[in-house]
């Protein structure tokens, strides 16, 4: 090699081959399941809006997307980050509220494409449209009334955005691939590529503990069942499980199948998870049932200490320097 | 205390012998701790355009500096709970003077010049108490402990000097911690505060914000050079609730907040590491490096102009008529005032919490 040649490749890490993989293997389509689903849900609601028809519909895509919501970089952040698809959690109780106030003004700019649009990102969502079908406050509408057009409007959003998800990821894809080369201003060496992927991965993990279950466990002594994610929809058990599936395809490619302890963690935890029957999370406020969720946060805890460990030595990138720093 | 004879008399003794000035240490615009690729923590000067232009070694993780006005003279600052701060002549690389916490007392990052120089002012814990202390040194005498002034509130953190020279704003964050800790002992009484505070007199006036606000710690500062300051906060109960994390404070005027729409608001992670206004000051701006978000307000408006998103932004600082921001994967960025960004270079490097403007010539 002539010198000139080998500074270069000195300077010059190259692209892990994990971030390809992930991108062709769980990003892309993912996002076309997703915006399939979503598609199907907003035809569904143009056919047929009431609660019941509707929850089918509803479930198949709320399954998509928790397959893509971990990836919270590029297209996801643009429109607003995951609270845009879905507005949880909702400490001050915005959702009913905001949704209440759009019921009683039944304007109708607001149920349309373009000014439903313009709605804060707590009436829009798959939180939004549950309540809709799902609590007994707002579900009992019938077809052609103001809440009709408001569940068709959700629907419709949920579609748009998922739309422009698919759509958008191309880009963002070539620009993780081409990461360090002249004019990529978005990730200036391929090492932040692979860290933007490996945080996402992380963080994806940590949610599922800090927020899908923390949230709901709360304390022994205040246990918080009604703080479960989509408790309404009974789905809070399944969003963990379909995160978890997603996370470790996601995992797996990424890490370029060389993550064998991250992997048997992955398994132990969905093993014990899959044990429970608990849609709801309802358990945690019953000491004896309260016990086999709380569980779940040992075994979450050791896969991201795992994964953070296994996975970053083999990609050689850590988590953010400052964001863990704190001060 | 400090006799005021004494600030003037060191004062003109510095300005009688010719001394180095920044120029000598490559005149940097901006300093800057870092962690280099191989795991050592070091004080960086960096010019305007991001490139290195002094990189000296520190024992341990490094936060914030303070630069001396006019001599080529950066106090390094452990990061909290700190022991000890370094003086390093940046001219030379040389560590001139160790300031070592006295007893009882720990510093908590940060620290500012005043007095054209001749005073040092630290923010510290004294541990036994919970009392937040400034803690007061002497430049031109080996940077002896010349004395301490209670900081007006509990956990001070970052202080800043006034356009008069004399006063200091100080960022009392409201975190009691103890010795050598960073754990919170105080999180549901804790009640932050914005206090002006003197060499001679300690933290007097003291401006706070309402109570539903008090679980936010004021924690950072910039200052325009009009005197309207921005405070930059961290809110230490839940992340999903959207709360303001930037303020605007003035002299003898109430305290100003400014607040981005919840989707924005939330994308903060309910956490603000550094503040800036912009250099031509019309603009004052927040990062998240948890939410990996820059977001910039209009100064006079107090309403959000634009935002850019970068993971691990965190350093921030006047450049141009914009900003100039840093991560922690190496990247130095120009930042204007309307989001758009541009790279400006790329170290081996993962730049610490904040950028420090060099003021002196």
């Amino acid at each position: 090699m002539r010198p000139l040649l080998a500074a270069l490749a000195l300077l010059t890490t190259p692209l892990h081959a994990g971030v390809p993989e992930a991108i062709e293997g769980h990003i892309l389509p993912r996002h076309a399941a997703f915006a399939e689903a979503a598609a199907a849900l907003n035809t569904a609601a143009q056919a047929d809006c009431t609660a019941e028809a509707l929850k089918p519909a509803y479930n198949t895509a709320f399954d998509a997307w928790i397959g893509v919501q971990h990836l919270a970089l590029g297209p996801l952040q643009e429109i607003g980050g995951p609270i845009a698809l879905q507005f949880w959690p909702d400490t001050k109780g915005f959702t009913a509220r905001q949704l209440g106030m759009l019921l009683k003004a039944e304007a109708p700019e607001a149920v349309t494409p373009e000014g439903f649009a313009q709605q804060s990102v707590a009436v829009q969502g798959f939180m939004a449209l549950e309540r809709m079908l799902y609590d007994e406050a707002f579900s009992g509408y019938v077809a052609e009334s103001y809440a009709c057009a408001l569940t068709r409007a959700i629907a419709h959003d949920i579609a748009t955005k998922a739309a422009t998800l698919n759509a958008d990821w191309p880009a963002t894809a070539q620009s993780l691939r081409t990461a360090g080369e002249p004019g990529n201003a978005t990730y200036l060496a391929p090492a932040e590529a692979t860290q933007a992927l490996f945080t996402a991965l992380i963080t994806g993990i940590e949610y599922n503990d800090d927020a899908r279950l923390a949230r709901p466990l709360g304390s022994f002594e205040r246990p918080r069942p009604t703080l479960a994610e989509a408790w309404r929809s009974g789905r809070s058990q399944r969003n963990l499980a379909l995160s978890l599936t997603a996370l470790e395809e996601f995992a797996a490619l990424l890490a370029d199948g060389e993550a064998s302890e991250t992997q048997k963690l992955f398994n132990d935890t969905e093993a014990w998870l899959d044990g429970l029957d608990e849609p709801a999370f309802a358990g945690v406020a019953e000491p004896t049932t309260r016990m086999g969720i709380e569980s779940l946060t040992s075994y979450l805890d050791l896969l991201k200490e795992t994964a953070a460990a296994e996975i970053g030595a083999h990609l050689n990138v850590g988590q953010g320097f400052n964001a863990l720093d704190g001060d | 205390m400090i006799p005021r004879r004494a600030f003037l008399a060191s004062l003109a003794a510095a300005a009688a012998v010719p001394r180095a000035s920044w120029a000598d240490a490559g005149a940097p615009a901006y300093l800057a701790a870092a962690r280099d690729a191989s795991g050592a923590f070091a004080l960086c000067g960096l010019s305007a355009a991001g490139a290195l232009r002094f990189r000296l070694p520190l024992p341990d993780r490094g936060h914030a500096a303070a630069a001396h006005p006019s001599r080529p003279e950066a106090v390094g600052f452990a990061r909290r709970p700190g022991r000890f701060a370094l003086v390093i002549d940046c001219a030379t690389g040389r560590q001139t003077a160790r300031l070592d916490a006295p007893e009882g007392r720990h510093f908590y990052g940060h620290g500012a010049f005043l007095e054209g120089g001749a005073v040092l002012a630290t923010s510290e814990n004294d541990y036994a108490t919970g009392a937040g202390v400034i803690g007061l040194w002497a430049p031109d005498e080996g940077y002896a402990r010349i004395g301490e002034v209670p900081s007006g509130g509990i956990g001070p953190h970052e202080i800043l000097t006034l356009p008069d020279d004399r006063s200091l704003l100080v960022a009392n964050g409201g975190l009691r911690t103890g010795p050598g800790s960073r754990e919170v002992l105080n999180l549901d009484t804790m009640r932050p505060n914005l206090a002006v505070a003197s060499p001679d007199r300690g933290g007097l006036e003291v401006s706070e914000l309402p109570e539903p606000l008090w679980p936010n710690s004021i924690r950072h500062l910039a200052l325009r050079p009009d005197g309207l300051a921005g405070f930059a906060m961290q809110w230490q109960h839940d992340v999903a609730e959207p709360v303001p994390l930037l303020g605007l404070w003035q002299a003898g005027q109430p305290l100003r907040l400014c607040e981005a729409p919840p989707a924005r608001a939330l994308a903060m992670q309910g956490y603000a590491g550094s503040v800036a206004f912009s250099g031509d000051g019309q603009a004052v701006a927040i990062t998240s490096p948890r939410g990996g978000e820059v977001q910039i307000f209009d100064a006079e408006t107090a309403t959000l102009r634009a935002h850019w998103r970068r993971a691990d932004i965190c350093g921030l600082a006047p450049r141009g008529a914009g900003f100039l921001a840093s991560d922690g994967m190496g990247g130095l960025f120009a930042l204007e005032a309307d989001g758009t960004a541009t790279p400006l270079a790329r170290h081996e490097a993962s730049w610490d919490n904040h950028l420090v403007p060099v003021r002196g010539v």
